[in-house]
């Protein structure tokens, strides 16, 4: 029975917050199982990144081939499902980006084991992986015992805390893996949408806007105040669907989990979808003039008012405040 | 000079007079050919019940025809028109009463007859006319308010009237003056002509004068019934036909039944699958502008506009005319030959959705068109053929086909209003055919949490009075009420035809409801599905439970409260009485009025799927009506409703104001002073 | 195209939270009056293939493994103009596991024929898991794109665009492959016409049960062990004042707050 650990990592993301919190969870199960923490980098890597992860696993491999520089699914999961299945671990983890979620389940069952996502802990229980999710959207919480092995996750990463430096340096393999000629499905073109300043992940400071907002127009009046605020904008799928915000400014059970210190929700009713992508957030607060709103019950402070009617003065205030 | 002899002659001075028989011949074969080419384009519309009851349409063609009781609704222009509408029955009996003695030889006008019908009243109502004439061109010209259109076709028969009158007086007065008539002065308008012409002109002239102005005012009468089929005038025809057609029923029954069996189109896209009635409607329309004047979407700025729906339509009709008469006899196809929707006119679908179906229109027509069926009929189309409508309506339609309430994302469930009150639920009642009524929640008062307090009350009250009662608790699902307003008919019938099945489960005979939308859908809509129950709103059973002695109110003194009346109460069952008693049992004194109160009662906003929607913040019905109540300087504003309830705290709190306006439903009010609690046993 | 599409029926995700209890027997959320409704993603994922045979012709077929209730999902998808269903029918005892449906929803796929395209939602708004799409890729054979929003015919195969974390790629698949939907407002599900409503009920719907199929039910990937509504303890302060001047101003002041104590 094996008791490793893998730590899925790519390279295009380098060792962000995301990465150091999948190695954080990486060795603690590890410590659970007993075993050591190996990581496989797909892709190739800067050397700050190599070393930053040499300096919390025990191992670490990197697939970097040519046709490994760019993520392409059938290829990385090919990469990805034999390097693992050397190192036969007990788990293999990875992080919430795109790449991940589409990998997940197929890897698992390559791997012949068990898939999961949006883990937010990890625990060992007779043996068999356990791993605690939100549920329903939001409404509970769910343990997953996980019936094979290995256990394929992917984990809500900036949840968990970033990997302790285990004192030595691991050593680097550089590992040629057989890639298929012909692949099915390619990328093509990747669009990455302009975000100014912080990624809204990382942002301490999140505006959202929602349905309430009424327009695109109104919507991006919602960035003069994240401006003053220094905060990334979200969004509501509500406003997504209105096509008033990109799909990756959205918050909530399908888009963004974000764990800023404070979250500012304008004209968003609160349905539980929603605060699921905001329940780490350290405090949220509020402007919606249904005083009902579901919002509130999840807000430390509120204003119940028109948002057209605070947000103006709102800036101004800021703007003083900050200055 | 005897009185008994008095009259004159008839056709003097006038050479040729056999020429007026000739011209008479093409006037009424134009008039008749006009007139003619407007009923041909009727008759393409589809079958409508309308002849029966004559007695009551009778009584209503008195009413509305002769005595005018709308038109009169508004003073002014009520005042001329009726001056004009005299002016010309009197005279056309006048030209009667001259033809037969002339033509037949009969000696009517004669003695005490002629001077004072034939001289005198006819003298005063011609000048009438005149007056009613000044008055129109006055508003029309002067004026100009908002509610008219300004056609070159209007301002043309308003001078052609004038003309008409004024050649009459001339002629009239020239004749006496040339004849020096000794009863000159039974005709004082004509005697005023005569003795200003008489100095200045001489008898030679005063009698070519007389002949010249004698056929010009003949040539300006056949001209204008030649014309008049051909303009808006028209409506002296058309609109007795559709006030004698119209719909007895009242407003909630004038929605035409759908055989969803049949491949006939869902709803109205073409023109032709419109009634004949909804066809003579558009040629029945005066252009007055009252029902547009009235429609709370078009008063807080909104596109929708009923008269323009009308007149865009009748454009429509006579522009394409030839297409019309070309699909009698022929069956509909799918796409519609006659476009009756389209975004350039009134008939816009933004217009069509912004209607609140508050009725206010049909209230306020004097020759009883009916707009908002017609808006309803292009409704259904839209809804159910074509699923092209307003997002926010459509997540309410998904709601009730999914949750059985018009509310996504409701944080409540049927019963939760009912926590800690001990409601008896008909499926654990041992005999629930025995119950004196079924407590019909609704969803507006279950799902918005601000309503629980509504229902509390009534089920409160209805304990302390001993009424013996029950809710169907989580079985309740909605009337269907709001599908079928947004236009969704086949999910309302769906909806009815579920809770029927429940009522006659359980043998449910009466039905309290706590909304007015549900006491007019059950009591109105749900017959025809084969729903017969006893309806009450609980303002009507509530008031007869206080003047029985059942409930004692104290009644507290202090707040000045005003009553909104609801549409689907009011206007539409006539129900205005009840909740201004409650007022009174509760507060101490009648409700000060607003200035749009009871028949004529100004919109929520609410109704029609329109408290789903979502509207500019500056064209919100709801916060115009909030403002009406305010102005009336009361505290309170009393309301009968759930949806009124919320349309009206959401317009009184963005309302600016010297003190807060507190909505209260009646209910509430009387509860507070019968002075129980949740808790009195 | 032939598009297969995977549909899910749930528990309403808009259910009011305080009538979410969980059947500790179970682990798994009690029914009690809740209605069942289309899972969203799968609707996205039928209005995504409608437009995809709008445009080039073929047929969709939708296909769940549900109850006999989730019949009605399957309507709601004919009623959108899908052109026929197959629904094979689950005890109502305990849910299946992914791995469970995803064998189930290969078995019936490949007694339904040959799909150029099989189409899942990213994952369903109750347990929100996702992994049924790609163990059924597993399952088929097939190569698997994730997280598609929009889908052209490109060539006998496919360009799509998917959303991705930092924005969209633009991705080329060969026929046939399975992938994921998500939402975006290019495919908010159609309202269905009422003659289509009524026409659905008379397009074919197979049923089979998991027998027939001859899927054995034994492995499982997953197992709940716990099931439990996490407390709440937020109280909200609403900011005071006689003002809408004063209430921005307190409102204002503890945003800042916030931000300074970030340093």
């Amino acid at each position: 029975m094996s008791s490793d650990v893998v730590i899925c990592l790519f390279a295009s993301y380098g060792y962000d917050r995301a990465a150091q919190g999948v190695a954080g969870a990486g060795r603690n199960l590890a410590a659970q199982l007993g075993g050591s923490l190996h990581a496989v980098i797909v892709g190739p890597p800067e050397e700050i990144t190599t070393s930053a992860v040499a300096a919390v696993a025990d191992t670490v491999t990197v697939l970097d081939q040519p046709e490994l520089a760019d993520y392409q699914p059938e290829l990385y999961l090919a990469a990805l499902q034999q390097a693992c299945k050397k190192l036969d671990p007990a788990a293999v983890l990875l992080g919430s980006d795109t790449a991940s979620l589409e990998l997940t389940a197929r890897l698992a069952a390559r791997l012949g084991g068990s898939p999961m996502s949006d883990g937010t802990a990890l625990a060992v229980a007779d043996g068999a992986i356990r791993v605690t999710r939100s549920a329903y959207g939001g409404k509970a919480e769910a343990v997953f015992e996980l019936k094979k092995s290995p256990a394929v996750v992917w984990l809500r990463a900036r949840g968990f805390e970033p990997a302790e430096p285990t004192g030595g340096k691991a050593s680097v393999e550089r590992t040629i893996v057989e890639l298929p000629d012909l692949v099915p499905t390619r990328i093509v073109d990747r669009r990455v949408e302009e975000t100014k300043g912080i990624p809204l992940e990382d942002a301490q400071l999140v505006v959202g806007g929602g349905r309430g907002i009424g327009g695109a127009e109104p919507f991006d009046d919602l960035r003069q105040l994240a401006e003053v605020m220094t905060a990334a904008v979200g969004a509501s799928r509500a406003a997504c669907d209105e096509g008033w915000a990109p799909p990756s400014a959205q918050i909530g059970q399908t888009g963004k989990k974000i764990a800023p210190e404070l979250y500012l929700a304008i004209a968003i009713s609160g349905a539980a979808q929603h605060v699921l992508g905001i329940s780490d957030a350290k405090a949220v607060c509020a402007i919606n003039n249904d005083p009902d709103a579901q919002i509130f019950r999840h807000s430390h402070f509120g204003i119940v008012e028109d948002y057209r009617k605070v947000v103006p003065p709102l800036i101004d205030r800021l703007r003083v405040l900050t200055s | 000079m005897n009185p008994a002899d008095a009259t004159r002659e008839i056709g003097w001075n006038i050479s040729a007079i056999w020429l007026m028989y000739v011209l008479l011949a093409p006037t009424m074969a134009v008039a008749g050919y006009g007139l003619w080419r407007h009923i041909r384009l009727w008759r393409c519309g589809q079958p409508a019940l309308r002849f029966d009851r004559p007695v009551e349409r009778l009584a209503g063609l008195v009413k509305h025809a002769l005595l005018q009781m709308r038109t009169a609704r508004q003073a002014y222009s009520g005042g001329f028109h009726l001056m004009v509408f005299a002016g010309f029955i009197v005279l056309a009996i006048a030209t009667t009463v001259v033809m037969l003695d002339f033509d037949f030889h009969t000696s009517i006008m004669k003695g005490r007859f002629y001077l004072v019908f034939q001289s005198l009243i006819v003298d005063l109502f011609g000048g009438l006319v005149g007056v009613g004439i000044v008055m129109a061109a006055g508003r029309r010209w002067i004026g100009r308010p908002r509610q008219l259109i300004y056609t070159k076709e209007a301002s043309w028969l308003l001078a052609l009237i004038f003309a008409i009158v004024v050649t009459g007086f001339l002629v009239e007065g020239w004749r006496i003056a040339a004849t020096h008539d000794p009863w000159a002065a039974w005709s004082p308008i004509g005697n005023v002509v005569a003795g200003l012409s008489a100095p200045v002109m001489s008898e030679s002239v005063l009698r070519s004068a007389h002949a010249g102005g004698w056929w010009l005012h003949l040539l300006l009468v056949y001209g204008l019934i030649a014309w008049a089929p051909f303009t808006k005038l028209r409506h002296i025809v058309t609109a007795p036909l559709s006030i004698y057609t119209g719909n007895l029923d009242g407003y909630g029954r004038g929605l035409k039944a759908i055989d969803f069996e049949s491949e006939a189109p869902l709803g109205v896209a073409s023109l032709e699958q419109f009634s004949w009635k909804d066809l003579l409607d558009l040629d029945a329309c005066t252009e007055c502008g009252r029902c547009t004047a009235v429609c709370p979407a078009n008063t807080v700025g909104k596109s929708l506009s009923p008269r323009d729906i009308v007149l865009d339509l009748r454009s429509l009709m006579h522009g394409k005319a030839g297409e019309l008469l070309a699909t009698r006899g022929t069956t509909p196809e799918e796409e519609p030959r006659i476009p009756v929707i389209d975004q350039a006119t009134a008939v816009a679908p933004d217009a069509l959705f912004s209607c609140t179906t508050c009725a206010a229109c049909l209230e306020a027509c004097p020759v009883y068109i009916e707009q908002l069926p017609k808006i309803l009929d292009t409704r259904r189309y839209l809804v159910m053929e074509e699923a092209d409508y307003p997002q926010t309506m459509a997540d309410a339609i998904t709601s009730l086909e999914q949750r059985g309430h018009p509310f996504p994302g409701a944080q409540f469930s049927r019963v939760d209003w009912a926590d800690g009150l001990d409601v008896p639920v008909l499926s654990e009642v041992e005999h629930p055919s025995e119950i004196d009524v079924l407590l019909w929640v609704g969803c507006a008062n279950a799902l918005l949490e601000r309503n629980h307090s509504i229902v509390r009350s009534v089920a409160t009250l209805l304990r302390d009075a001993g009424v013996r009662f029950a809710t169907l608790g989580r079985e309740e699902g909605c009337t269907g009420d709001p599908a079928r307003r947004i236009g969704n008919e086949f999910l309302f019938e769906q909806m009815a035809a579920k809770n029927i099945k429940i009522f006659d489960k359980y043998g449910v005979r009466r039905i309290l409801t706590c909304c007015p939308h549900c006491f007019h859908t059950f009591s109105n809509d749900y017959p025809a599905l084969g729903g017969n129950y006893e309806v009450e709103h609980h303002t009507t059973f509530l008031a007869e439970l206080v003047a029985d002695g059942r409930l004692c109110p104290s009644p507290s003194t202090g707040q000045e409260v005003t009553f909104h009346d609801p549409c689907y109460l009011g206007r539409y069952n006539t129900i205005f009485d009840a909740p201004r008693e409650l007022v009174r049992s509760a507060s101490g004194g009648a409700p000060v009025e607003m200035a749009a109160n009871r028949t004529n009662g100004f919109c929520c906003g609410g109704g029609g799927g329109m408290a789903f929607a979502e509207e500019p913040p500056d064209q919100r019905v709801n916060r115009e009506r909030a403002r009406q109540a305010v102005d009336t300087g009361a505290d309170v504003v009393a309301v009968a409703c759930p949806f009124c309830m919320t349309m009206l705290e959401d317009g009184a709190a963005s309302v600016a104001g010297d003190h807060e306006l507190v909505v209260r439903d009646v209910a509430e009010l009387l509860r507070e002073s019968v002075g129980t609690t949740e808790n009195t046993p | 195209m032939r598009t297969l599409v995977c549909m899910k029926q749930i528990l309403d995700p808009d259910m009011p939270a305080r009538d979410f209890r969980v059947d500790a027997s179970r682990n798994e959320a009690e029914r009690a009056g809740a209605n069942l409704v289309p899972n969203i993603f799968c609707e996205n994922a039928v209005e995504t293939a409608l437009q995809l045979r709008d445009a080039t012709g073929g047929s969709v077929t939708a296909l769940s493994f549900g109850t006999e209730e989730a019949e009605d999902v399957l309507r709601k998808a004919l009623a959108m103009t899908a052109d026929e269903a197959a629904l094979v029918i689950r005890s109502d005892g305990p849910a299946p596991d992914a791995l469970n449906v995803a064998k189930v929803l290969a078995a019936a796929a490949r007694k339904l024929g040959d799909f150029d395209v099989v189409m899942v939602g990213r994952e369903s708004g109750d347990w929100g898991v996702g992994q049924t799409g790609g163990l059924l890729a597993e399952e088929l054979g097939l190569p698997m794109v994730a997280l598609v929003d929009g889908a052209e015919p490109d060539d006998g195969g496919l360009k799509m665009r998917r959303q991705t974390d930092y924005g969209f790629d633009a991705v080329e698949a060969q026929a046939p492959v399975l992938v994921t939907i998500t939402n975006c407002e290019g495919n908010v599900p159609r309202i269905p016409k009422t003659r289509d409503v009524m026409k659905a009920h008379r397009k074919p719907l197979t049923t089979w049960s998991v027998d027939e199929l001859g899927v054995a039910a034994d492995e499982k990937v997953a197992e709940v062990v716990e099931l439990t509504v996490p407390e709440k303890h937020v109280t909200c302060e609403f900011v005071e004042g006689d003002s809408l001047d004063e209430k921005v101003d307190a409102f204002a002041r503890r945003i800042a707050d916030a931000m300074g104590a970030l340093g």
